[in-house]
């Protein structure tokens, strides 16, 4: 490297790299990302857009024409699709609360001198992210089966039949793998967050003899309240793409239908060889995705007075 | 003082320039669409028999099945012919997920073992491979039980696939159950409704049978005994009848045992809590095909000398009986080597040698000569060394030739476990679940743009 | 000591007292299927299932490994592959991208961030079928391609590369590289990379999970079992178990042998995550 006679000052390059050299930094990225995300959508929202036709006679041959929204209507008219996502929202509803509460409970319990052996907790809580989700579901499924779950076989000493994978139970059942999968991790980004509060801001709180459940709830969660939108955000857009916990469910109940998401309805359709139909379902559930996480960003973003 | 974080920042910058965004995606659409347009298939010609010609060299041919054992005769095979070297897979899992998705790669093996129910969806798929054109094939129909054939070939002199195994249906019943309680076993619906109540009166942890919710192919079979034909082809189009006047009256018939809970709703056929309700005497009978004659005998050794097996209980005097089950193996598309799977398909499945070793594996032959095997005219110790197959036999004469299966069989299947499982859980009836097997049937049939209509 | 409030000691006995019901709630599946990946078949349903009984790992592992012709280690194999060497690449170009938009200005710049936080938001199962409808009409279904090519793809990765270049490496270092004549790329390997390793390292793990724990994609992408992952691996024999109990056994000792690495690796490799969870979750 040659060496350079002392600069005076700092000198501002215009501009910085060529572009030729940018675009050699984006390219090994935007282009598989173009590849893999952006073309497949665009193919499934034009596979969408066709039906299937046939050549007549008992076993005509097929082909695909346009086709217009009518696969969107059939995706709209379907009364399985109206279940799966009823079921998902009711999930949702639930089961985001209440596990992001838990999460928030755990996160602040953390943050305060009330617990000694802390990174036993945080250990403890974070192991079931290194689960994948199949295999929680299957352990789980373990611990439901009436043969073989030592808590149905404590509950049944104790006079109670519990039916974990009955009509009822079955969606909450599947709750509650998620829960375990996904409580330590939402609780390590709101723990995070509440880790990097500079201390200063306790001092005020403290000098006027606050308890700590009053800083708790009036200085901490509202400055970590980004974390818990964005722990909300992402969890939302998991349950809407419920899958693996009721499909291991399914293996050994008969109460999980197998339209029982939308994603499940999506893979069943395509399984059905409707593929343009599939599509129509999948882009449908992106949307739905994307209306429900973006919105709920905005409307918490303004009232977080952010 | 609680500051924005970069991440809401970075939001509304989504947020300003989504309509960029969109525009991009639109643009990439476009794109894809235009690289896609190759892949939709225009209408083309009724596909005529592929030819048939030796390939004059060593061949390799992929062979799907799901029967476990079934890899021994097939390295039998391997052994006699070197020149046409068969490689085996088990797909049990997905079978025909695994198969549908091969198809519209183009990866698809050159044999794959199809249910008979199953057979319809695939053609409208263009699955198959008319093998037509190779005599052996079309030789080989006087070797098979002739309901196995129309089904293979539609009712008409294509050649799609070789018949391997049924399952005529038949009654299996724990004789010292019955006798115990004094229960005369039953040959008749009514009388079986009748031993029903006798039997939970006497022992209120004892049913008479259990019923499976997720076992379409079994409730199909029950239809089929009742000449519940739910598919007919007419006037160019396809006869829907799944909710028939005979399907609802097998419906009533079995919602009447479980409302009056005379038979369990909870267990699943095939799996460990089943054979451990046997085992503890709970279930007295079990209504079942002939290839399931080994599950007792394997799973529950204890109760060897109890078990019998007597013909299926008959609607009234009518001695028809059902198939539940059965597979075929078929020829599927891009099969380039149609000369040397015709020459093992047929071997595979009429062969007596290999008919008996898959015998063996409890498949009930649906060749002539399988029928004729030593083994099955011998009495089978588990059984108290009855005839059993001689049971099977008849019932398999007894078989209505006329039931078909519809295209989009899977479909429906599914849709009518989805809706039985609700009404044995209590949430609506049978005969509810035929009516979302029967709009299922019409819907997806539509959707696929084949010809139906209500019949 | 002045002026903190006390904290009682009911306060501590509750708080601790909740924190251990809900420790012992994450960690009960795990134990359990300790138990239960040590006992034979038959005591899975006889004994009590949160004690031992005849200890018999050892014999199961064995089972495990050579259940269906040693298809389990095919399948370790194949997680190994699809999660190390997607996400090596993944961080390689997430890095290259998000230093490149944290350190460079062009036209678009802010576009082409929107895009990715975009792509955050996108879930991989919604990609799922999309991207089999599409690789099934270029035939690359049912190869090694299909379930790395878009594993590779991570906005969230390039988001927190992102973060991390301008976090870990200063203006000024770049500045006097370029001033000394450096082209970019010699200066990203050289002097950037270097600076940025530490926060890369998380990148790298929180793609590695995300690839090792998918299941989706590769339940629609691949039927031959000799590319299944361990995860799709055991839900196919759970699938099966319902009809060859003997499989229950391998399920469960599978389970257990799948959870294992990653456990350690987390264990040992703590401060990486709360390092990046903090960059996400606070910047």
């Amino acid at each position: 490297m040659t060496t350079h006679p002392a600069r005076e000052g700092r000198r501002l390059r215009g501009g910085g790299p060529r572009g030729g050299t940018v675009v050699a930094f984006l390219t090994p990225f935007f282009l598989p990302f173009a590849l893999f995300y952006l073309v497949p959508v665009g193919y499934a929202l034009w596979q969408s857009f066709r039906v299937i036709r046939r050549t007549g006679g008992q076993f005509g041959h097929a082909y695909t024409t346009f086709g217009g929204f009518d696969q969107y209507a059939q995706v709209f008219r379907n009364s399985e699709f109206g279940a799966s996502l009823g079921r998902v929202a009711l999930f949702g509803i639930v089961q985001v609360p209440v596990m992001l509460f838990v999460a928030l409970i755990m996160a602040l319990l953390l943050d305060t001198p009330l617990l000694r052996i802390k990174s036993f907790f945080r250990i403890a809580a974070f192991m079931p992210y290194a689960v994948p989700g199949v295999i929680a579901a299957i352990m789980w499924s373990f611990l439901y089966s009436p043969q073989l779950s030592p808590i149905v076989d404590l509950l049944n000493g104790i006079g109670l039949r519990p039916d974990f994978l009955g009509p009822g139970a079955v969606l909450w059942s599947a709750a509650n793998i998620s829960t375990w999968l996904w409580t330590g991790y939402n609780m390590l980004i709101m723990f995070s967050a509440l880790q990097s509060i500079p201390q200063e801001l306790y001092e005020a709180a403290k000098i006027d003899g606050a308890s700590n459940w009053a800083v708790a709830w009036r200085i901490k969660v509202p400055i970590i309240a980004p974390s818990i939108i964005l722990t909300t955000v992402f969890s939302i857009i998991g349950t809407l793409q419920l899958y693996a916990e009721p499909a291991v469910l399914r293996q050994i109940s008969s109460n999980i239908s197998s339209t029982f998401t939308p994603n499940m309805l999506a893979y069943a359709v395509a399984s059905g060889n409707n593929y343009q139909q599939a599509a129509a379902i999948s882009v449908t559930i992106a949307v739905i995705t994307f209306v429900l996480s973006f919105g709920f960003m905005k409307l918490t973003a303004k009232r977080a007075g952010l | 003082m609680p500051a924005a974080s970069i991440w809401e920042e970075d939001m509304s910058i989504v947020a300003r320039r989504i309509r960029l965004a969109g525009a991009a995606f639109t643009a990439l659409a476009g794109v894809a669409a235009l690289t896609a347009c190759s892949s939709s298939s225009s209408p083309g010609s009724t596909s005529d028999a592929a030819s048939c010609k030796p390939a004059g060299g060593t061949v390799t041919l992929q062979y799907w099945n799901t029967v476990p054992g079934m890899d021994q005769i097939v390295a039998l095979w391997n052994q006699k012919n070197p020149t046409i070297k068969v490689e085996i897979k088990n797909v049990s899992n997905d079978q025909y997920g695994q198969i549908g998705n091969a198809l519209k790669a183009g990866t698809a093996p050159e044999l794959a073992q199809v249910g008979y129910d199953e057979l319809a969806n695939l053609r409208i798929q263009d699955a198959f491979v008319d093998a037509s054109a190779c005599t052996d094939a079309t030789a080989a129909k006087d070797k098979f039980v002739p309901w196995t054939w129309s089904q293979t070939s539609f009712g008409g002199t294509g050649v799609f696939a070789m018949p391997q195994d049924t399952g005529p249906m038949a009654l299996f019943v724990r004789s010292d159950i019955f006798q115990k309680h004094g229960v005369a076993i039953p040959k008749t619906w009514d009388e079986y409704a009748a031993a029903a109540q006798k039997l939970h009166a006497a022992d209120p942890n004892l049913t008479i049978t259990f019923f499976d919710p997720n076992n379409a192919e079994w409730f199909n079979g029950l239809l089929w005994q009742n000449s519940a034909r739910m598919y007919q082809y007419a006037d160019n189009k396809w006869q829907v009848t799944v909710d028939s006047t005979q399907s609802q009256q097998v419906a009533e018939y079995w919602q009447k045992l479980i409302a009056a809970k005379l038979v369990r709703t909870d267990l699943a056929n095939t799996s460990p809590p089943m054979y451990a309700a046997y085992e503890k005497n709970q279930v007295a009978t079990y209504v079942g095909a002939a290839w399931a004659y080994g599950m007792f005998r394997d799973n529950l050794p204890k109760q060897a000398g109890e078990w019998t097996i007597v013909p299926m209980p008959t609607w009234g005097s009518n001695p028809a009986s059902g198939d539940w089950g059965g597979s075929t193996v078929a020829f599927m598309k891009g099969n380039k080597h149609l000369y040397e799977s015709v020459k093992f398909n047929v071997w595979l499945n009429s062969d007596p040698e290999a008919v008996a070793l898959e015998n063996k594996q409890g498949l009930y032959p649906a060749s002539l000569a399988g029928l004729q095997l030593p083994a099955l005219s011998a009495g089978v110790p588990y059984y108290d060394n009855e005839k059993i197959f001689d049971v099977f036999a008849d019932s398999s004469k007894n078989i209505d030739t006329n039931f078909a299966w519809g295209p989009t069989q899977k479909t429906v299947n599914l849709a009518l476990q989805d809706a039985m499982a609700k009404a044995a859980a209590g949430n609506g009836t049978l005969r509810d679940a035929l009516k979302a097997a029967q709009d299922k049937a019409l819907s997806s049939m539509k959707d696929q743009a084949i010809p139906a209509v209500a019949g | 000591m002045s002026g903190r409030p006390k904290e009682s000691r009911i306060s501590r006995t509750a708080a601790t007292a909740l924190m251990v019901l809900l420790a012992l709630y994450f960690l009960l599946p795990l134990y359990f299927l300790i138990v239960a990946a040590t006992k034979p078949q038959a005591d899975l349903v006889s004994t009590f299932g949160l004690w031992f009984s005849h200890f018999d790992l050892v014999g199961n592992l064995r089972t495990l490994l050579a259940q269906r012709d040693g298809i389990f280690g095919r399948w370790a194999l194949n997680s190994v592959i699809y999660a190390v060497v997607g996400a090596a690449i993944g961080t390689l170009i997430s890095a290259l991208c998000g230093y490149a938009l944290a350190k460079f200005r062009f036209r678009g710049r802010n576009f082409l961030f929107s895009v990715i936080l975009g792509g955050v938001l996108v879930p991989g199962t919604a990609l799922a079928l999309p991207l089999f409808l599409l690789f099934s009409a270029t035939g690359i279904v049912d190869t090694y391609l299909a379930v790395l090519l878009p594993s590779v793809v991570s906005p969230f990765g390039v988001y927190l590369a992102r973060i991390f270049a301008n976090a870990a490496v200063p203006d000024e270092l770049i500045e006097s590289a370029r001033l000394d004549g450096a082209g970019e790329f010699r200066t990203f390997f050289s002097v950037s990379f270097r600076l940025m390793t530490p926060s890369l390292v998380t990148v790298f793990l929180f793609q590695f999970v995300g690839i090792w724990n998918n299941f989706f994609l590769p339940l629609v992408m691949l039927q031959r079992e000799s590319l299944f992952p361990i995860t799709l691996g055991l839900y196919e024999w759970n699938g099966q178990a319902s009809r060859a109990s003997l499989l229950q056994g391998s399920v469960i000792t599978g389970s257990l042998v799948s959870i294992v690495p990653l456990i350690i690796v987390f264990i040992l490799l703590q401060r990486f995550w709360r390092t990046g969870l903090a960059a996400g979750s606070i910047k």
